[in-house]
């Protein structure tokens, strides 16, 4: 536990605690530095959490956790066990915890998504029962994001059982012996799968944690708005602290500038509040290990299912090309297209049936004009740009064939009272069939297509119930917005604006009409939102 | 299975994957992430992946939910963790509105504004 602490004291906030000389034991002041957090558990947790050794407390040692983990454990604390702490005690403690006992990247890799926050995605499929066992209330990436030994696992299902105790009489558990697989099977099972001591853990807290300091190329996607480029500014203001300023824009020119402030725990997990386009944001980002890479996702904070996706790499290195904006060219047009990169000198060649101009040097790649003739091959194109190339980033298109919307299957929430509604945003991926060598066709990727929205009824009962005209209103930028919750006595039985429907895009071209449709069920609120769904 | 006999439709289907070992092959349709799979009745949505088996409308059955902990992950449980959740409020059906959520300061990852 001494190296982890003094790891962590060489970049944390540090406390000086007069020891000795405070106690009167006539040695003079010993003075001795101990990191904010572990001071803070010391004075609020040690009570109960006996720290048998320096540093290492009894059960809060035996497990390792992400921030929004250990952020889950103190509002358990305080709302089961009445523990009382201020946000500052509150935000030392969830940083010192993530830092000497967090997960190593490759250990949240899989879980990432429910950091993130993503709305409408498949939960994980985890091995034999551990779904029925465990994900029947919460996602299974709450298990997945957390390490214990065997004994900690157990203590954990026998909270479980004292504090939700209905839950061995729910369906998936009255029908199997439910205790005794939890009690004799689980804590092995999980303390295998997801054990407190990895070699991965291990190799990371030995690691530096590399600053994030410096000049970015940032690209990435809003659903309803389209992909946006630019760059990003970042600035180290204390050990794991970072100040950023963007300046963006969305490909119609727009402008998404924004700037946070963030927090970076276990040395790659930025956390940042800020603004983004003018609308406050949370970010939940992750470095690559050596730092030169940024991925996540931004969400507003009102409303986490609404956000997009972010890219960052350095604006100094090797050449490479990140992004092309837009990714798909009708045959026939003239456009405007950004490459997003770094370094990209020399000749432009976007492969035959092509004419392009370099419009324009920016700080995070090309403008270009680009013509693509009229009868020109549809497919994925090369992107050649000096000694670099690229092969999927860019694709031409004579018509558009099929529609997919995305997400395929999605939940909204009603809102109203304290709870703001979940919306649900949609967007349409378009395809173009080409043949291939071999005889079969093969779907090319376009992107995200211009296209009507509109909703009906799923099925006879839903179109019975009225559900298209209750459940909400679906925006032409394919943003679903629920209607207000409670009894509706202008339904039968006063049911509430539920519904189940069909969310239907179509994208019309000279060929006539392309028809995609995804499946939209409009449910009831969820008064329990913790950071990990 | 042998000593047991089918009595419907649902039942020969899930026999008949039984004597083709395919038992493990029979899930509940695609769950998104933050959704209950208890499927009696369900909260989000019922066992067909609809809605017509739930609650009508839910605050019919709301403190028949929160009194025991039937959804402990959607709806907070007055047994233990929220006791005083819908202290107050004597009706779901008018007082839904007032029913706040818990985990308020879920946010504290994040730096403050």
């Amino acid at each position: 536990m001494a190296r982890k602490v003094s790891s962590i004291m060489a970049r944390g906030t540090l406390v000086v605690a007069l020891a000795g000389g405070a106690l009167g034991i006539g040695r003079g002041a010993l003075a001795a530095q101990v990191p904010t957090g572990l001071a803070e558990i010391r004075t609020h947790c040690a009570e109960c959490h006996r720290e048998v050794s320096p540093g290492h407390f009894d059960r809060i040692s035996e497990e390792r956790k992400t921030p929004e983990g250990w952020a889950m454990t103190i509002f358990r604390m305080r709302q089961v066990h009445g523990v009382q702490l201020t946000p500052q005690a509150e935000a030392a403690i969830i940083q010192y915890l993530s830092d000497v006992q967090g997960l190593a990247p490759a250990e949240v890799r899989a879980g990432r998504y429910a950091l993130e926050r993503r709305p409408n995605v498949p939960d994980l499929k985890l091995p034999d029962n551990l779904n029925v066992m465990c994900g029947r209330c919460h996602s299974v990436a709450r298990i997945v994001l957390q390490r214990r030994t065997p004994a900690e696992w157990l203590k954990l299902i026998n909270f479980h059982v004292g504090e939700w105790p209905y839950l061995e009489y729910q369906d998936g558990s009255r029908d199997i012996a439910w205790w005794r697989i939890a009690s004799k099977q689980l804590p092995a099972k999980l303390g295998r799968l997801f054990p407190l001591r990895s070699a991965a853990w291990r190799a990371w807290q030995h690691r530096p944690h590399a600053s994030l300091a410096g000049q970015w190329i940032v690209h990435g996607e809003t659903p309803g708005h389209g992909a946006y480029y630019g760059t990003a500014l970042i600035r180290r203001t204390a050990a794991d602290r970072y100040g950023a300023h963007y300046q963006l824009r969305y490909a119609d020119g727009a402008r998404f500038d924004g700037a946070s402030d963030a927090i970076v725990y276990t040395g790659f997990q930025w956390r940042g509040t800020g603004t983004l386009g003018g609308q406050s944001v949370h970010e939940v980002y992750f470095a690559s290990a050596d730092g030169a890479r940024i991925r996540g996702r931004w969400f507003l904070i009102k409303h986490a299912e609404i956000g997009g996706n972010w890219a960052a790499a350095r604006a100094t290195g090797r050449a490479e090309v990140m992004a092309v904006i837009p990714s798909a060219l009708r045959a026939g047009t003239t456009q405007r297209v950004v490459v997003v990169g770094r370094a990209l000198v020399g000749r432009v060649n976007l492969g035959p049936g092509t004419q392009t101009t370099v419009a324009a040097h920016k700080p995070y790649g090309l403008i270009l004009k680009v013509s693509v003739a009229a009868q020109a091959t549809p497919g994925y194109r090369t992107v050649r740009i000096g000694g670099v190339s690229t092969h999927d980033l860019l694709a031409v298109y004579q018509h558009v064939d099929r529609l997919q919307v995305q997400p395929a299957f999605a939940i909204a929430r009603l809102g109203g009272g304290t709870l703001a509604a979940v919306d649900a945003q949609f967007q349409a991926i378009g395809y173009t069939e080409v043949a291939g060598a071999n005889g079969k066709t093969t779907a090319v990727r376009l992107g995200a297509m211009p296209v009507t929205w509109s909703v009906v009824p799923f099925d006879a009962a839903a179109a019975q119930r009225g559900d298209a005209r209750f459940a909400g209103t679906l925006g032409q930028d394919g943003l679903f917005v629920p209607s207000g919750g409670g009894p509706d006595p202008r339904r039968e039985f006063s049911d509430n604006n539920t519904g189940d429907l069909f969310v239907v895009a179509t994208h019309k071209s000279g060929r006539g009409s392309v028809v995609g449709k995804a499946r939209l069920v409009v449910t009831v609120q969820r008064w329990i939102n913790p950071p990990i769904y | 299975m042998s000593g047991l006999k089918s009595m419907n439709q649902k039942a020969e289907l899930l026999l008949e994957a039984a004597e083709a070992g395919h038992v493990e092959e029979v899930t509940a349709m695609e769950t998104v992430a933050g959704c209950a799979t208890t499927f009696d009745p369900g909260w989000e949505v019922d066992p067909f992946g609809g809605l017509a088996s739930l609650c009508h409308p839910m605050e019919a059955d709301l403190y028949g939910c929160s009194d025991p902990c039937w959804w402990p992950a959607q709806v907070p449980d007055a047994m233990n963790t929220y006791p005083s959740w819908q202290e107050g409020k004597p009706s779901a059906q008018h007082d839904w509105r007032e029913l706040d959520p818990v985990m308020p300061n879920t946010d504290a990852v994040f730096p403050k504004k």
